[in-house]
């Protein structure tokens, strides 16, 4: 963990009920999830015992109950001590004590190349007109599936929640992710953890299995992930909901499959899985039921015959080799490509898979989008970006670097209350969103916290309105690069972009994107 | 009886026929070796395969009583949650992979990764299976009644495995267990039900070293 030794704890003494009456409070020890507090069981005395394992969360001050703690970021041990920085030497002796390698939650730690050394290019008097955001429209649709399937999914904002399995989520969660979806009109995934009953009328704006009680308009939709471990799939599985989303990868774990122990399958999670309480529910890596790119083609056959023709079928991809991969979902007949970047988070990976393996979300982006312009489908096939999209400003970038959607997964978490203490993996989330304990879960009320995250998907429509309009555009699907300027270097090799003052990109990008054909054991 | 001759029909054609047909038991398909992903996803009725099928037959399956009379290709039965599938010839690669429940019946020869990740169903294989059969196997019974290759049940994680024959090499977390009388009565049931000229009590059952073989 990149983060061990970067912050400082401090308890104001003067106000900490401990302090006064010890023994009375013991809450910043009962919801760290790092163990930096310990109550001596004899004196009932709160003692900071573990002051170097601060992520820096704040968890403990918004529990607090006399606001008594403080946390600060350490002097930076990049500068000083590089590379044997405090976290490597605590990484190296935790590994040579338990002979384990780490296993954390949420996504990367470490600067990795964003969206934040792009710029947007406003509107003036050489180019179109800048549109007026009180007056004027903004269309902020995104259609999936047209002229390819019975049903359509007709987005009312170019976002989705991304998959996020029940298992690493709380029922709850996934309840208020359906609720927030219902509100805003976009779409929530089952993940790979089978479905949650609920979702399917949350998700488009029921509150009873019956369809009977709209409670939420427009209403959402819900879609179904099919994976590698298959957990809880059926026909009817398949069928209940919008769309199915096959996955291949994502970005915070890409070639790798997810393992959720035994410990955590519980009653609840065993009966949507379909597996006996208690075993591990191992996902592999890829699919024991798939050889070749052309079973894959039958596999997308087959999933649009039990559907009846009725869904879109959409792929995620791991950030890998984006073109040659985006070319082989086309090729499979995908109605939607998801990419998720390096920076794309997670319910837990190891520590160097999370943080080292794949490519930069905005580098994914220019050979994906060529590789959709070179079969003539750029548009047509929708593009959905993920990886460390937490606004509008990101959003905007995204699309106009030719993604037609973005998803938030860590930025629903957050939405949903998450402090990001990275420690999703130990299943005790005190806000009961990464937790399957009942009294962590508790904790989480879905219609108040779907709320949010309509909240949080309405203000972010409004950013994007906002930039789409002053780069004098009158919807998404006018974006396009010439919107966008790297303000350095590296962004500028990275993604194409051009270099902002010197307006053009840098020369090896003169001619666009050009495909380097992969061949397979090519080392 | 329906007849559908499937010769060089699409499996959107032929599928929305058998949709069509499905109450008027049983439902008789000829000629539709090109087709993968053929009976998908069906939760009643009888369908009658004369001849071969291809890939991904039965995918699905939610409880219809399905038999092929010829060979199949890879993944049959995939991903079934009821039903019956049985195949007079031998399978391909995969056969019975992620089943939840219902019967996969092979009377030839099953390929590599038969079963794998079953996690209910019972998998009856009565000529001999490839290498890695029953693969992170997490609940159910896989019956081989002839021999097994390489790695056989590795991984296993829950469930029971009987094999007839000989295996090559036993796979990761395996043990070797005595069989049970209930053991004896289950197989010899399954034998009489199939038609299969067995002797239980020569069987031998394998069964998961440790219910949790990935970490301690
Ligand atoms: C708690 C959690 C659970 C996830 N579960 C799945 C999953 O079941 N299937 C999947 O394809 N991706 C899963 N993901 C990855 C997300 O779908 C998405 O790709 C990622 O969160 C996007 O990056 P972001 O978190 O930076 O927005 C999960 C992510 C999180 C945070
Ligand atoms: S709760 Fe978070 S901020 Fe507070 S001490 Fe623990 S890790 Fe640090
Ligand atoms: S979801 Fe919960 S456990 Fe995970 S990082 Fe956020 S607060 Fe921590």
């Amino acid at each position: 963990m990149t983060v061990v030794g970067a912050f400082c704890v401090s308890v104001n003494r003067e106000v900490c009920i401990n302090s006064r009456m010890p023994g009375k409070c013991a809450t910043c020890a009962e919801v760290c999830p790092h163990g930096v507090y310990a109550l001596d069981a004899y004196t009932g005395e709160m003692r900071i015992r573990n002051y170097n394992a601060c992520v820096g969360c704040r968890i403990c001050a918004e529990f607090c109950p006399e606001d008594a703690i403080r946390i600060n970021p350490a002097e930076s041990e990049y500068l000083s001590r590089y590379p044997w920085t405090l976290a490597t030497v605590e990484e190296i002796h935790y590994k040579a004590q338990t002979g384990e390698y780490l296993l954390r939650g949420f996504g990367t730690q470490q600067p990795t190349p964003h969206f934040d050394t792009i710029t947007v290019v406003p509107s003036q008097i050489a180019s179109p007109e800048p549109r007026d955001k009180y007056r004027e429209e903004c269309d902020l649709e995104v259609v999936i599936g047209e002229g390819t399937c019975e049903k359509p999914l007709h987005l009312k904002l170019p976002f989705v929640w991304p998959a996020m399995s029940f298992g690493a989520l709380s029922k709850e969660a996934k309840m208020a992710l359906a609720i927030g979806a219902a509100q805003t009109g976009i779409a929530t995934n089952t993940g790979e953890g089978g479905l949650v009953d609920e979702e399917m009328w949350l998700a488009r704006g029921y509150l009873d299995k019956d369809f009977t009680k709209k409670e939420w308009e427009p209403g959402g939709y819900l879609i179904i992930q099919w994976s590698t471990g298959r957990w809880g799939v059926s026909t009817d599985y398949v069928n209940s909901g919008d769309a199915v989303e096959v996955k291949i990868g994502q970005g915070a774990k890409p070639g790798m499959g997810g393992h959720l122990l035994g410990t955590k399958v519980t009653e609840e999670i065993a009966r949507v899985r379909g597996i006996p309480v208690g075993s591990d529910a191992l996902s592999p890596c890829r699919y024991y039921d798939v050889q070749t790119l052309e079973d894959m083609k039958h596999m997308v056959d087959f999933l649009r015959d039990v559907t009846n023709y009725q869904f879109p079928i959409l792929f995620k991809l791991g950030p890998s080799r984006p073109y040659d991969d985006v070319a082989a979902c086309i090729e499979l007949g995908a109605d939607a490509i998801s990419i998720d970047g390096l920076v794309g988070g997670t319910g837990c990976s190891p520590d160097i898979v999370t943080q080292g393996v794949g490519i930069p979300t905005i580098a994914c982006l220019p050979p994906a989008v060529q590789a959709l312009k070179d079969s003539g489908v750029h548009r047509k096939v929708k593009l959905i970006a993920l990886g460390g999209i937490r606004n509008g400003l990101d959003a905007f970038k995204a699309m106009a670097m030719g993604a037609d959607a973005v998803g938030f997964g860590s930025a629903a978490e957050i939405a949903m209350g998450c402090r990001v203490c990275y420690a999703c993996q130990k299943g005790n989330c005190p806000y009961g969103i990464t937790s399957q304990k009942p009294e962590m879960r508790a904790r989480l009320d879905p219609i108040e916290v779907g709320q949010r995250l309509a909240n949080f998907i309405h203000a972010c429509a409004e950013e994007v309105k906002i930039l789409t309009m002053l780069s004098g555009h009158n919807g998404i699907s006018e974006l396009s690069t010439e919107d966008l300027r790297a303000m350095d270097m590296t962004t500028a090799a990275l993604t194409g972009l051009k270099l902002a003052g010197y307006d053009r990109p840098l020369s090896f990008w003169e001619e666009g994107y050009k495909p380097v054909a992969v061949k397979a054991n090519d080392n | 009886m329906t007849v559908i001759n499937a010769k060089a029909k699409d499996l959107k054609t032929i599928s929305s026929k058998l949709k069509e047909s499905l109450n008027e038991d049983p439902i008789e398909v000829k000629n539709a070796s090109h087709l993968h992903g053929l009976v998908a996803g069906l939760k009643h009725g009888e369908v009658i395969i004369q001849g071969n099928a291809g890939d991904y037959f039965g995918v699905l399956n939610a409880g219809a009583t399905i038999r092929v009379t010829g060979d199949v290709g890879n993944y049959t039965a995939d991903n079934m949650t009821s039903g019956t599938i049985i195949v007079e010839g031998n399978a391909g690669y995969g056969a019975g992979q992620y089943c939840y429940d219902g019967t996969v019946i092979i009377y030839g020869d099953a390929g590599d990764f038969t079963a794998t990740m079953n996690k209910g169903a019972t998998i009856i294989v009565v000529g001999n299976v490839g290498d890695e059969t029953g693969t992170y196997m997490l609940d159910g019974d896989l019956i081989v009644v002839g021999d097994a290759g390489e790695n056989f049940a590795n991984f296993l994680i829950r469930g029971n495995v009987y094999i007839g024959g000989k295996w090559n090499s036993l796979g990761h977390n395996t043990r070797v267990e005595e069989l049970t009388h209930e053991d004896i009565e289950k197989l010899s049931g399954y034998f009489q039900t199939y038609d299969i000229k067995a002797d239980p009590a020569e069987f031998t059952k394998i069964v998961a070293a440790s219910e949790k073989p990935f970490y301690k």
